[in-house]
């Protein structure tokens, strides 16, 4: 039986003016369902690439990335979309949210590329959208817009918008980035919760050491390369020698 | 929440820059409605030319000159579909002649093209001989001011020109139009001395041509011709009767003699519009122009007459005559405008392909700047169908609403270019124009668009986050 989700030799080689990066270098990786991951390491290990790999964002250059058994990197275009859509739920930092639209169209707005965001579902969904937000304390701000909100609620509201559809799988990069402490912690706490009361399955990339405490299970990343069940992931991180 | 939406949302977050663009489309189309509904209204004009008298032809003694126009008239008309002759003069006993040659050459000319009818079901027996209006010119003063008064031979004319119409008036009845020369032993009886008798009153004209009673005129010695009743009917082109504030009813002093008007013709943009015309026995008697008239137009009594091989034929065969095509004055014109359209329309294509390229670089400019966002909606599921979808929707809304306001402002150019290139069409507003205008709003907006968005909807999402490090 294959695993949730598995990478077989997954390898990523950058082409920038002449040279060659390799951002991944043959990742075997196997996640449970239900798991909660944090992937840690120097800038430039291949973090993000890996992560986008699995999420089907940014296609590797070798091996497979299999999600219950299918190669999502076998799908076209609209399957690979549908994919993103309905079993991911992506944080990125860089994937901010719109500015025209409030807090609430934001959060909805992966359900209008579902293709059935037809007038009957719209209560519903917008109804859905109001819970998840008020279970992450922001229904106050259901009518505000991006530009109105704090860091901190902004990563909320992004984090609702990564629920929606009820996706399987929660990939986030550096969802507490450029936060304080305390609201560092705050999202941390509401990651926590999404694993264990609604059973999804983390994959979080971070150089916060905050995140270790919650984690089920530490990867460390070295030059394209993964380390996982480490001794010591803090010291591995500080010394930047991964044994294994 | 939908795709549309979404689309017009981001459409209005950019009021700025969606106006410089949404403004070269406004220009673009603006020209090319105005140039359209100018043009097409000119063409219409001279199309429904063609159409009354495209199977005439005007012949005219030889050797004049194409006619002395508005000028000549102190007067002012824009579409010339009669021409003036003055001072020379065809017999009209050479009619017959003309008509033999002319139905002649119809004749042939239909049987050698019968292989190609263009109207099929219409049978070759349809051919009826041409009908022909004489008309005769003459400078003279009327109402003290100088002017062309035409003879007419109502009947005739009004078969030719069956456009014509009254605006108020009546034509006479039948019965007292015929000539008097030709149909007189059946509608009239000539008395014994000579002159007419109708309804059973009796008139009579001197040789000033001046109306007197049969009582008087037995009094004097001069010889009596027989006249025709209303002989002293007088109608008045459109144009002419509002110039000169003419009604129904008034008299009108032409050459001393007094005429009363009888019916005002509606107008038809053309030199008929500023004509006076009476009776052609009466002209040719007031005028010392006995048995001459100065023009004849023909008119083919069959659907796709060869009028040009009669009009060739004609001049060939007969002597002191020129035959003219109607079709042929009219085609001048229409090639003038067919040429003016032509240039104006290179104008707006250049306008276009400016516009296009401005908005193209506007457009690029304004994608890459939501790269990030791109990329975002790649992620939570757009395909780079739905991601086309969103900026085909802005662009299409844009180059919508631009033509819909582009067509007003063109509706209001037509009108302003319309005076101001003198053409005196009738503006003709059809909603094909409006459809025009609209399909180049959104087909501009959209070309401009497509190149961007077709690369950046391929775009690999990770490329869209790394613009992030890079800037
Ligand atoms: N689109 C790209 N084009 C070229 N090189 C890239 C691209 N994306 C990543 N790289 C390179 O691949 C390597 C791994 O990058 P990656 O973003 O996966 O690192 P990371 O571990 O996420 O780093 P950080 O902690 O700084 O986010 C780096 O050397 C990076 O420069
Ligand atoms: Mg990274």
């Amino acid at each position: 039986m294959s695993e949730f989700i598995e990478t077989r030799g997954l390898r990523k080689v950058y082409h920038v003016g002449g040279q060659t990066v390799e951002a991944l270098q043959g990742v075997d990786l196997e996640i449970t369902k239900g798991d909660f991951i944090v992937f840690m390491g120097h800038s430039g290990s291949g973090k993000t690439t890996l992560v986008s790999a699995i999420g089907g964002l940014t296609r590797p250059t070798e091996g497979t990335v299999l999600i219950e058994g299918n190669d999502i990197w076998k799908l076209n275009d609209k399957e690979l979309s549908h994919f993103r859509n309905r079993k991911i739920g992506f944080m990125f930092q860089s994937f901010s949210l719109l500015p025209t639209l409030n807090v609430l169209n934001n959060v909805v707005m992966p359900a209008i590329f579902s293709g059935n965001s037809g007038e009957k579902d719209s209560d519903a969904l917008k109804s859905k959208a109001i819970s998840l937000l008020s279970d992450l304390d922001m229904k106050k701000k259901v009518n505000s817009f991006p530009s109105e909100l704090s860091g901190g609620e902004q990563r909320r509201v992004a984090i609702a918008r990564a629920l929606i559809n009820d996706p399987e799988i929660i990939l986030a990069d550096e969802p507490t980035g450029e936060l304080d402490i305390r609201t560092e912690r705050e999202v941390i706490d509401i990651f926590s919760h999404i694993n264990d009361v609604y059973k999804k399955t983390l994959i979080v990339v971070s150089h916060s050491l905050s995140w270790i405490e919650k984690a089920r299970t530490i990867i460390v990343m070295k030059d394209g390369l993964m380390y996982k069940d480490l001794d010591d992931p803090v010291e591995a991180i500080m010394s930047g020698v991964c044994k294994q | 929440m939908k795709i549309l939406k979404l689309s017009i949302l981001e459409l209005l977050r950019r009021p700025k820059k969606n106006m410089v663009i949404a403004s070269s489309i406004v220009i673009a189309v603006a020209l090319l409605t105005s140039l359209s509904i100018v043009s097409n209204s000119a063409n219409v004009a001279i199309m429904e030319i063609i159409a009354k008298t495209g199977h005439t032809l005007t012949v005219r003694p030889a050797a004049t000159s194409a006619g002395t126009n508005a000028e000549d008239k102190g007067q002012e008309y824009k579409l010339t579909t009669s021409e003036v002759v003055l001072g020379s003069h065809i017999p009209e006993t050479a009619v017959p002649e003309i008509m033999k040659y002319y139905d002649k050459a119809i004749k042939e000319g239909w049987e050698k093209k019968s292989g190609l009818v263009t109207n099929p079901g219409i049978p070759e027996t349809s051919i009826e001989p041409a009908t022909w209006a004489p008309r005769l010119f003459e400078k003279t003063e009327v109402n003290g001011q100088e002017m062309i008064v035409t003879g007419i031979d109502i009947h005739k004319e009004y078969f030719v020109r069956f456009w014509w119409n009254l605006s108020s008036g009546e034509w006479p009845a039948d019965t007292e139009i015929r000539d008097v020369n030709t149909s007189v032993s059946t509608l009239y009886s000539i008395g014994s001395d000579g002159r007419v008798i109708v309804d059973k009153a009796e008139y009579g004209v001197d040789s000033s041509g001046k109306l007197i009673a049969a009582q008087e005129k037995k009094a004097r010695a001069a010889p009596v011709k027989p006249i025709q009743k209303g002989w002293d009917d007088a109608y008045l082109g459109g144009a002419y009767a509002k110039a000169r504030g003419l009604k129904l009813g008034d008299r009108l002093t032409i050459n001393k003699t007094e005429f009363t008007i009888r019916g005002i013709l509606e107008e038809t943009n053309s030199a008929d519009d500023y004509m006076v015309f009476i009776l052609l026995s009466t002209a040719q008697r007031i005028f010392n122009k006995e048995g001459q008239i100065s023009m004849v137009s023909v008119r083919a009594m069959c659907p796709n007459c060869p009028v040009g091989d009669a009009m060739v034929e004609l001049n060939k065969h007969v002597t002191g005559i020129t035959a003219v095509s109607q079709l042929d004055v009219a085609g001048v014109q229409f090639d003038f405008f067919s040429m003016l359209y032509k240039f104006l329309l290179a104008v707006v294509v250049s306008t276009i392909a400016v516009g296009i390229f401005s908005i193209f670089n506007i457009v690029t400019g304004s994608l890459y700047a939501r790269i990030r966002e791109i990329g975002m909606l790649k992620a939570i599921g757009a395909s780079r169908y739905q991601l086309f979808r969103i900026f085909i929707y802005e662009h299409f809304i844009l180059g919508l609403a631009a033509g819909i306001v582009g067509y007003v402002l063109g509706l209001g150019m037509a009108y302003f270019l319309n005076t101001l290139l003198d053409v005196g069409a009738v503006i003709r507003i059809t909603t094909d124009f409006l459809w025009r205008g609209l399909a180049l709003g959104i087909v501009c907006s959209l070309v401009a668009i497509i190149y961007p968005a077709y690369k950046l909807s391929k775009l690999k999402i990770t490329e869209t986050f790394r613009t992030q490090w890079e800037s």
